[in-house]
């Protein structure tokens, strides 16, 4: 077998255009984790668990342990060895490796395998006989939150977790966690409304369905422990490997490849560990990479129901709200103890409401695990607190613009987690999107049995705070320069928008900047590549690292040039005098002039916040993503059928580092807003997803799109501030198209997706 | 241990016909693959050999005969959604073919493979029964045709023989004026497969009157549902909305479908009234 590495250190870019790396992306030559090719390397397979919820009397893998050059783990295995931790999860770590008392959900690892080959590995693991003695299982919350409902879990073990959790503990229920807000008085705020305005919404679980499922290539030799893995947070899994195999952190080393497609899904410990326990049991290396019916298994969006009760004044002002939302976690926490906070404070909206009470609830089921998913909480928020917002505005008599208008934050406001609102644009995105729109203009081009009708919603969204991302920047002898980064390139270009800022600073072109991919034991810290963070957080850390080199630069040249440090400047690969452009020295010449042989700067950027574990008053996020949508929609009034004909993106970008990239994130983030507004849900039947495969889940295609979609990047360069848009424009789409559809209908569907049948059903006041 | 796939590529139909009549109902046919790759992944069949048929040049390939079209068995659905001929001259055979999945998918799906899936939501099997296509199939030794309304038996099912082969998909010619139409409807992507089919043609007569009223329901139950029985009092009138309603209620009255991801079976009954009504009066009105 040829050992062909995928990971390469440095990508060496071609000229800049557009994208760094699209030319391979497109020819499929880039090489992905499940590209990987080591000499020896068995491939995995995991058996897994066909019960929702039971107790595991047996595992029987004798026959399959008799095949030759076949490696057997299974939970029982795993369970007699002391010197392992038996199970990972970011907050909890409640997933255990391999199951081995209980299994929690259809899919559950049981036991895994691995073998030269997957034909072998299959066969192997198709020897495994599991006997079960089904346990009742909790699937809705009303199931799982019945005070005698059987417990997914009993006593969950809470880990070293991230900064910014909060915990509380509910033993003895399935509540996983919760999050509790009180602002103001919001019982006295609700008596004193005018009017007050109580539903219920609610999301069902979708799949991110990346074009790459999950991969891991594991190595454990001489006491060091090596993975290759599809992941956007490295360093999280090195620590929870770390953790697992009782090691230094520093003899985990954890190397990400370009992933195709993450959209949360492959934040925290997937793969990783089983991959890791069956190469150290086979000696050899081991690649596991799931199929696309495993992926559905792996990861979800959190089913979602938000009760909302909102106390309203006659002139559309909100005085209240209390939020009571329950977000279905699935068998194992995952990240769900923060996705809750994060939803949960969301459901405030994008409003100055002066008494908020908000209790959020991470509820454990026998469902497959949810994690995070773009739009992290806030895509389940928004459409209940938008679709309640036009229900207002309905009943007010006050159009659904103008209600919002009067409500939106403004700067120095007081957000529901009482930080002041600063650098606050919602006004005007919410201006873009309507009169884009033409919001107002009566609705024409109505077919025969057809009806129109236009639709708005804005958001706000956190982005993790505290946080912190380190990088550096070098130059060596050769002139040759480095971003050394942990973000992850996972098709969201954060290489090129590094390689922009890298060359922005040092004056030179795009194309000669090379961009490091993570390598845990080479490449700076970061905390993870999600919540739309890397742009701003490592481009932040970047911009620090190059001002330190230029200082650097630029003295070490001063000596050279006999001239004040304020007198250089950079430019063609030069640090030289201004206006006297002849008297320079190059980079390279500097490097090769400097101690170390080349020139290195260095830049972290580290924000605090934080929230009161009882109150979750405090500071949620560094700056606030805000974003609003506008969408005109069709209806057939006989199928139910909905068509978005037309749709304005408004994004505060604040600062655009690359537009093709920025507009193209926008448009991926409506095409995920189509297939979960109109049609995706994952549909189980006791327990077992019915609908796990491309055929029988659909996602949206290019014909799906709305024939005119447009995308508005707001930008306030004089803020000289980057607002991440990786996730910013998805919530909004959701609920302006469900507000579109009760403009034209006067049907208001609160379960996503809007199905034909569930609209026509609405519709036709059945 | 499982038994290992033997995979045949043979390059004579002859000589398929052999291996399928040694190995019996154990062999699979490959042609395109899109459906059986599917199946064999998800493991609802288990063969023990494959006889790829992709090698066998007499199966390939689009003939205009005098009496109709002939369909080799691994045309692709894209040629066929790209022949300028069968666009001029069959163009809702053209249409419905372009219907299915996505390009990449049309690119590799045969004909021959689509027609032995007998996947029920699916839109070629719709249009070949109301266009009354034959199917010819061949084992060793025998040749059949079969029509294709007696072809598709219910979920899956045909009358294909686990030894025999599809040979072509021979459509005939329309009588002059036929107008035909295809409607797809989808409740989810547009790559979706359909949550129905609708095939409905009328030929004009004097007098604003029509005849040869065809209707045929796809994706709905097993196989495609075609009723002479309620298309026949049509025949001769002028189409008006209400008989086109009257025939799409009897339809929908006529026909309990399944429920699935893409509907339930009331909402696809309540379907079916509105888009055979629709398909009737565009197939009606159009020029």
């Amino acid at each position: 077998m040829d050992a062909e590495q995928p990971h390469r250190g440095f990508a060496q870019f071609g000229e800049f255009a557009g994208m760094l790396d699209a030319d391979e992306r497109v020819r499929g030559a880039l090489r992905y984790t499940a590209d990987l090719r080591l000499p020896g390397m068995l491939e995995g397979r995991l058996v897994r668990s066909q019960m929702p919820h039971a107790r595991l009397l047996r595992v029987d893998a004798s026959r399959a342990r008799q095949l030759s050059r076949v490696v057997v783990l299974t939970g029982a295995d795993l369970a007699a060895r002391l010197d392992l931790g038996q199970a990972y999860g970011p907050v909890f770590r409640d997933q255990p490796i391999l199951a081995h008392d209980k299994v929690r959900f259809v899919g559950d690892p049981v036991a895994a395998v691995a073998a030269p080959d997957r034909d072998m590995a299959e066969e192997a693991a198709d020897l495994i006989e599991i006997e079960y003695e089904e346990l009742p299982a909790v699937f809705s919350f009303d199931d799982a939150l019945r005070p005698d409902a059987p417990l997914v879990h009993t006593a969950p073990r809470l880990g070293a977790t991230l900064a910014d959790i909060i915990v509380h503990s509910h033993a003895g229920t399935n509540i996983c966690n919760d999050f509790r807000l009180r602002k103001g008085d919001v019982d006295a705020g609700l008596a004193a409304a005018d009017l007050v305005f109580e539903d219920t919404f609610s999301s069902p679980p979708v799949q991110h369905v990346p074009l790459e499922t999950h991969a891991c290539v594991a190595v454990v030799e001489a006491g060091q422990v090596t993975v290759w893995s599809s992941t956007q947070t490295p360093f999280n899994v090195r620590a929870q490997l770390a953790e697992i195999f009782q090691l230094p952190e520093a003899q985990v080393r954890v190397i990400v490849p370009p992933l195709g497609g993450g959209f949360g899904g492959k934040c925290y410990p997937k793969l990783e560990p089983v991959t890791a326990v069956l190469a150290q049991a086979a000696g050899r290396p081991v690649r596991l990479h799931l199929s696309r019916a495993e992926e559905f298994i792996t990861v979800t969006k959190h089913g979602a129901r938000i009760h909302l009760t909102t106390g309203v004044n006659r002139d559309g002002s909100i005085v209240a709200r209390r939020s009571i939302c329950h977000f279905n976690t699935g068998a194992y926490a995952d990240i769900g103890p923060r996705l809750i906070k994060n939803g949960g404070y969301a459901s405030a909206g994008p409003y100055a409401i002066p008494n908020v009470w908000i209790d959020s609830y991470a509820v454990y089921t026998n469902l497959p695990p949810a994690g995070a998913f773009r739009g992290y909480g806030v895509n389940q928020a928004a459409w209940a607190y938008e679709t309640q917002m036009d229900l207002i505005a309905q009943r007010l008599g006050i159009d659904p613009v103008e209600l919002r208008h009067r409500n939106l934050l403004r700067d120095g406001d007081s957000l529901m987690t009482g930080e002041p609102m600063r650098d606050a644009h919602l006004n005007e995105l919410l201006q873009d999107a309507a009169s884009w729109i033409g919001w107002g203009d009566p609705v024409t081009g109505d077919r025969r049995g057809h009806r129109r009708g236009k639709g708005v919603a804005c958001i706000i969204k956190s982005t993790v705070t505290p946080s912190t991302s380190s990088a550096s920047l070098a130059i060596d002898a050769s002139g040759v320069i480095k971003v050394m980064t942990s973000s992850v390139e996972m098709g969201q270009g954060v290489a090129t928008a590094l390689a922009r800022i890298a060359a922005r600073h040092l004056a030179v072109p795009v194309g000669q900047i090379q961009v490091s991919t993570p390598d845990t034991s080479l490449t700076p810290y970061d905390q993870q590549t999600s919540s739309s963070r890397s742009t701003h957080s490592m481009g932040g850390a970047l911009t620090l690292a190059a001002t330190d080199l230029s200082q650097q630069l630029k003295r070490l040249a001063g000596d050279r040039l006999e001239a004040a440090s304020e007198d250089l400047e950079l430019g063609g690969g030069a640090v030289r005098v201004r206006g006297a452009p002849h008297r320079r020295v190059t980079f390279a010449d500097l490097a090769k002039a400097s101690p170390g042989g080349s020139a290195i700067g260095h830049g972290t950027l580290a924000v605090p916040g934080g929230l009161d574990a009882e109150t979750g008053q405090g500071v949620a996020s560094h700056h606030w993503h805000q974003a609003a949508g506008a969408a005109e929609v069709d209806v057939d009034l006989e199928t139910g059928k909905v068509t978005v004909l037309r749709y304005r993106a408004s994004v505060y970008a604040g600062q655009v580092i690359n537009r093709v990239l920025a507009e193209l994130q926008t448009e991926g983030n409506v095409a995920f807003g189509v297939g979960q507004a109109l049609f995706e849900e994952l549909i189980f039947d006791g327990g077992h997803l019915v609908n796990g495969n491309l055929s029988d889940y659909m996602i949206a295609s290019i014909n799906d799109l709305p024939e005119e979609l447009a995308v508005a990047l707001l930008e306030h360069p004089e803020n000289q501030e980057v607002h991440g848009i990786g996730e910013t424009s998805l919530p909004p789409f959701l609920a302006a198209v469900g507000n579109a559809v009760f403009h034209a209908t006067g049907a208001r569907v609160t379960q996503l997706p809007i199905t034909p049948e569930k609209l026509l059903r609405l519709i036709n006041g059945a | 241990l499982s038994p290992r796939l033997e995979i045949y590529q043979p390059d004579e139909l002859a000589e398929a016909l052999q291996i399928l009549g040694k190995l019996g109902e154990g062999a699979r046919v490959l042609a395109g693959g899109t459906a059986l790759s599917i199946m064999l992944r998800q493991k609802l069949i288990g063969p023990t050999a494959l006889v790829d048929i992709g090698r066998i040049p007499q199966l390939d390939g689009i003939e205009e005969t005098d009496g109709g079209l002939t369909l080799g068995a691994l045309t692709r659905h894209r040629a066929i959604e790209r022949s300028e001929m069968i666009r001029a001259r069959l163009p809702v055979l053209a249409e419905a073919f372009g219907l299915v999945g996505n390009v990449r998918v049309r690119n590799q799906a045969t004909v021959g493979g689509v027609v032995a899936e007998a996947d029920y939501a699916s839109d070629p099997p719709t249009v070949l029964v109301g266009l009354d296509a034959t199917i010819r199939t061949a084992s060793l030794g025998r040749s059949r045709m079969h029509a294709a309304a007696d072809f598709f038996r219910d979920y899956y099912t045909t009358a294909l023989d686990p030894d025999e082969v599809i040979v072509s998909v021979e459509v005939p010619w329309t009588p002059d004026g036929l107008r035909c139409r295809y409607t797809k409807f989808v409740t989810r992507s547009a790559e979706d497969r359909p949550c129905l089919g609708v095939f409905a043609a009328c030929r004009p007569m004097e007098h604003g009157r029509f005849a040869d009223i065809r209707v045929v329901i796809g994706a709905a139950t097993g196989r495609p549902q075609r009723f002479t029985d309620v298309e026949a009092p049509a025949s001769g009138t002028d189409l008006a909305d209400d008989i086109c309603a009257a025939v799409a209620a009897s339809y929908a009255a006529r026909i309990e479908p399944i429920g699935d991801v893409r509907g339930s079976s009331s909402y696809r009954k309540e379907m079916i009234s509105v888009m055979v009504r629709r398909t009737l009066a565009s197939v009606r009105d159009a020029a």
